[in-house]
């Protein structure tokens, strides 16, 4: 069975197939970019790397019920990214996502200790945040 | 794991490339009647070595097409003349190597044809079954332009892949940062040891070679993506039925690599925009008392960190409604790049519709540079673009604005300055700088960020682009850095206004700012009339205060001569001690009185007053001792080091010191 990398956003998890994911980091200090959309929260740097941080729940719309503490950095497509997130719960193998879901975003879900469990689509992802400016001032 | 099949493609590509321009450029010249035995050998040789290597590689039909143009060249070389008629088919038939060789090719089979024909007619007769384009270029006399010199031979060059150089550059980015954390660190240790500093200081020479040598690498000469501007310019005219003469001067001004790359595309627009637009048809030059050829020059020149790149026209110009439209908006550059304008009554295929510069402009804008255009109606045109000469390492000014750290190039900063009174005209901030008047705006309006207001007396950094100056307000400056730019990445390239991003050595993100955002707000103000001011002075025409340094190591003492000083009108900065003293003289050529402790760590008030008295540049500088040791011989060790006064604190007295200030001052 595939392994995934489970992580949590409020009381949702979300599971990431592992070969997408190169690290779990301790949030820190984000660069704000002015003029940049909300989901996007700035920039951030990761071993000299200057990397974007979204947040994972503004994509999703799922409701925060407090500031993300950790940082998810993924790969795909080429592109390196950070998903802002509460924290990543453990990683381990997952049953096929044969639930159905609503989002664009997802692979779909599967149950797992009776959770449902969305599958994150994640070069889907990536291709949603191209296009991740805002406006002129 | 690279593949060795593609490397050998690559290779084979950018060496038929250089091949394929030394053969342009040599058919040019014989086209234009200029070539010489070695102009035929070397045709020759170009061709032979395409056709050899891409038979090697396997690549038939280049070989083949190759193999033809390498036949007609044979019989030339043999008959010792080369029938000027030629060129235009062996033009074309470098046109379709180049076309085959990138993978786009089309059928050859009717230039194949005409090739061969070629080789069958007698040299300086008419080859029968050539394209009715070449008959045209016989006939035409001045069917000729100058070509660009052929860059100077003899220099021994390597092939290295683009990614080597790529992280040769990160890794000297890297150690520059690593080299300013270092000097923090040892500069926080007073009293460093001797072999330290020594070590130290060979280190930085060393770093700074390295750093050189990197950029050095990346950039490259302008000729790189000249080399096949006369054979366009030459297609253009011809198909537009417009004479051009063709010169490109400054070919071996260098460039950062990634900017050159991307310029092809802005100055072939250009180029083309001059030709078809610019230059007028032979009849209407002739009415408007001009010579038949039109003459479009391209022009490079070095301007410190910046080149300016100039394409220009000796055409028609721009009509007077476009310039009354710039006098309004205040740049001609503004007007023409607005999206869908055209200068042409209609718009062929060639010029595209109206986008040319509007695409030139954004492409500027996005490297950080400017864009000016300079003409006036049947005069002609002068596009001018001013770029960076390195963009990955850059110099900029940091500042901060909103608890956050930006950057600007610092090549577009005219100066700093303290916005202590402004000026409103129609309804919109202004200062006074150097006479002029130019608008003020905070930085976070401009770049669109949330930030607390403004302090009274904000810092601000003049910005100069091109035609444009703006006074942009911040929190704080902090001061120049070299930093490494890293391109903020795919899935932010559309966010507008950055140039990229740099980690600072403490950490932190600092954005990068596009000039052109600052400058935006800006047109063509009116100057004011009133009393001129000089460079820095406050905008409400009052003389500039006096400024003076006081030097004190205790904090309290420091800040109370401070608000006497201030009180009395002087413009006040401060040292804690003579070294820190000596440091804000270097950068500060303002000071015009220093009054300074005795005792104090670091460099003591005698060691401070000899040391100013050495320096040639201030050896009269006014220097007062105030201290607390009121004993004579202190006293006279003061005035023997060069102080022109020694106050002591116990009879410390207000009145007496600004008097002294005030005579010293006024001498």
């Amino acid at each position: 069975m595939p392994v995934y990398v489970r992580l949590r956003i409020a009381s949702e998890t979300y599971a990431m197939p592992v070969e997408h994911v190169l690290g779990v980091a301790d949030i820190g200090q984000i660069r704000a970019v002015p003029r940049a959309r909300p989901e996007l929260l700035g920039l951030w740097n990761r071993r000299g790397r200057i990397l974007p941080v979204v947040d994972l729940a503004q994509l999703l719309g799922v409701t925060r019920t407090g500031p993300p503490q950790r940082v998810l950095i993924a790969e795909a497509r080429g592109h390196q990214a950070c998903f802002a997130i509460d924290d990543v719960s453990e990683i381990g193998e997952l049953g096929d996502p044969a639930e159905e879901t609503d989002s664009d975003l997802l692979a779909g879900a599967t149950l797992a200790d009776g959770d449902l469990v969305g599958v994150i689509d994640v070069p889907r992802a990536f291709a949603s945040l191209e296009g991740l400016s805002g406006e002129r001032p | 794991m690279s593949d060795p099949d593609a490397d050998l493609t690559e290779l084979f590509r950018d060496e038929s490339a250089e091949r394929l321009d030394q053969m342009d450029t040599a058919l040019l010249a014989v086209e234009s009647g200029a070539a010489g035995a070695e102009t035929i050998d070397s045709l020759f040789r170009n061709a032979h070595t395409i056709k050899g290597a891409a038979g090697m590689l396997g690549f038939d039909d280049v070989r083949a097409l190759a193999h033809a143009a390498e036949d007609v060249l044979a019989s030339v070389r043999t008959a010792g003349v080369f029938p000027p008629d030629f060129a235009a088919p062996l033009l074309r038939a470098t046109a379709a190597l180049r076309a085959q060789v990138n993978g786009t090719a089309e059928p050859v089979a009717g230039l194949l044809d005409d090739l061969a024909a070629c080789r069958a007619g007698p040299p300086g007769g008419e080859p029968p079954g050539l394209a009715p384009e070449a008959s045209t270029a016989a006939s035409t006399a001045a069917a000729s332009e100058r070509v660009a010199p052929a860059p100077a031979a003899d220099v021994r060059t390597l092939r290295v892949p683009a990614e080597k150089i790529d992280h040769l550059l990160d890794v000297a980015g890297e150690i520059m940062q690593y080299r300013t954390r270092l000097a923090h660190s040892l500069g926080g240790q007073a009293g460093q040891a001797q072999d330290v500093a020594e070590a130290f200081g060979a280190g930085e020479r060393m770093l700074d070679d390295l750093k050189d040598t990197a950029v050095g690498m990346r950039t490259l000469p302008l000729a790189v993506i000249a080399g096949p501007l006369p054979r366009m310019v030459r297609d253009v005219a011809r198909a537009a039925g417009k004479e051009v003469e063709f010169v490109v001067t400054g070919a071996d001004t260098e460039l950062d690599r990634v900017i050159l790359e991307s310029l092809s595309e802005p100055l072939g627009h250009l180029l083309r925009n001059a030709v078809i637009h610019g230059v007028e048809s032979p009849a209407e030059r002739d009415r408007a008392g001009k010579p038949a050829r039109g003459r479009v020059e391209l022009r490079a020149t070095p301007r410190g960190s910046l080149v300016e790149i100039v394409v220009a026209d000796d055409g028609r110009g721009t009509s007077p409604e476009v310039i009354g439209a710039a006098r309004r908006e205040g740049s001609l550059a503004d007007v023409l790049a607005s999206p869908g304008y055209s200068t042409a009554e209609k718009v062929t295929d060639l010029a595209g519709r109206g986008v040319g510069l509007d695409a030139v402009r954004t492409y500027v804008h996005s490297v950080g540079g400017s864009l000016d255009v300079r003409s006036e109606p049947g005069q002609g045109m002068e596009v001018i673009q001013l770029l960076p000469v390195a963009l990955a390492l850059m110099e900029v000014l940091l500042f901060e604005r909103g608890a956050a750290v930006y950057g600007v190039p610092l090549a577009v900063v005219e100066k700093v300055v303290m916005v202590t009174q402004t000026l409103t005209l129609e309804g919109r901030s202004a200062l006074e700088v150097g006479g002029r008047s130019v608008p003020v705006a905070d930085f976070a309006d401009l770049i669109g960020a949330v930030a607390p207001p403004l302090g009274e007396r904000p810092p601000a950094l003049v910005i100069s682009l091109g035609a444009r100056r703006a006074v942009v307000t911040c929190d704080a400056l902090l001061g120049e850095e070299e930093v490494v730019v890293k391109p903020l990445g795919p899935l932010l390239a559309s966010l507008e206004g950055y140039l990229g991003a740099s980690i600072l050595g403490d950490g932190r993100i600092a954005l990068l700012v596009e000039p052109a955002m600052l400058t935006r707000r800006s047109h063509a103000v009116p100057a004011l009339t009133g009393p001129s001011a000089a460079d820095g002075r406050a905008a409400d025409g009052r003389a500039e205060a006096p400024k003076v340094l006081v030097v004190e190591d205790s904090f309290t003492v420091r800040e109370l001569q401070r608000s006497i000083l201030e009180a009395a009108g002087y413009s006040v900065v401060t040292a804690r001690d003579g070294r820190d003293a000596l440091a804000v003289l270097d950068r500060d050529a303002g000071v015009s009185l220093v009054i300074t402790d005795l005792e104090m760590p670091e460099l003591d008030g005698i060691g401070l007053t000899r040391a100013i008295r050495a320096g040639p540049a201030r050896s009269s500088l006014p220097v007062i001792i105030v201290t607390s040791r009121a004993a004579e011989e202190d006293r006279l060790s003061g005035i023997e080091a060069g102080a022109d006064a020694y106050m002591a604190k116990g009879s410390f007295d207000q009145q007496a010191l600004l008097a002294t200030v005030e005579r010293l001052v006024g001498r």
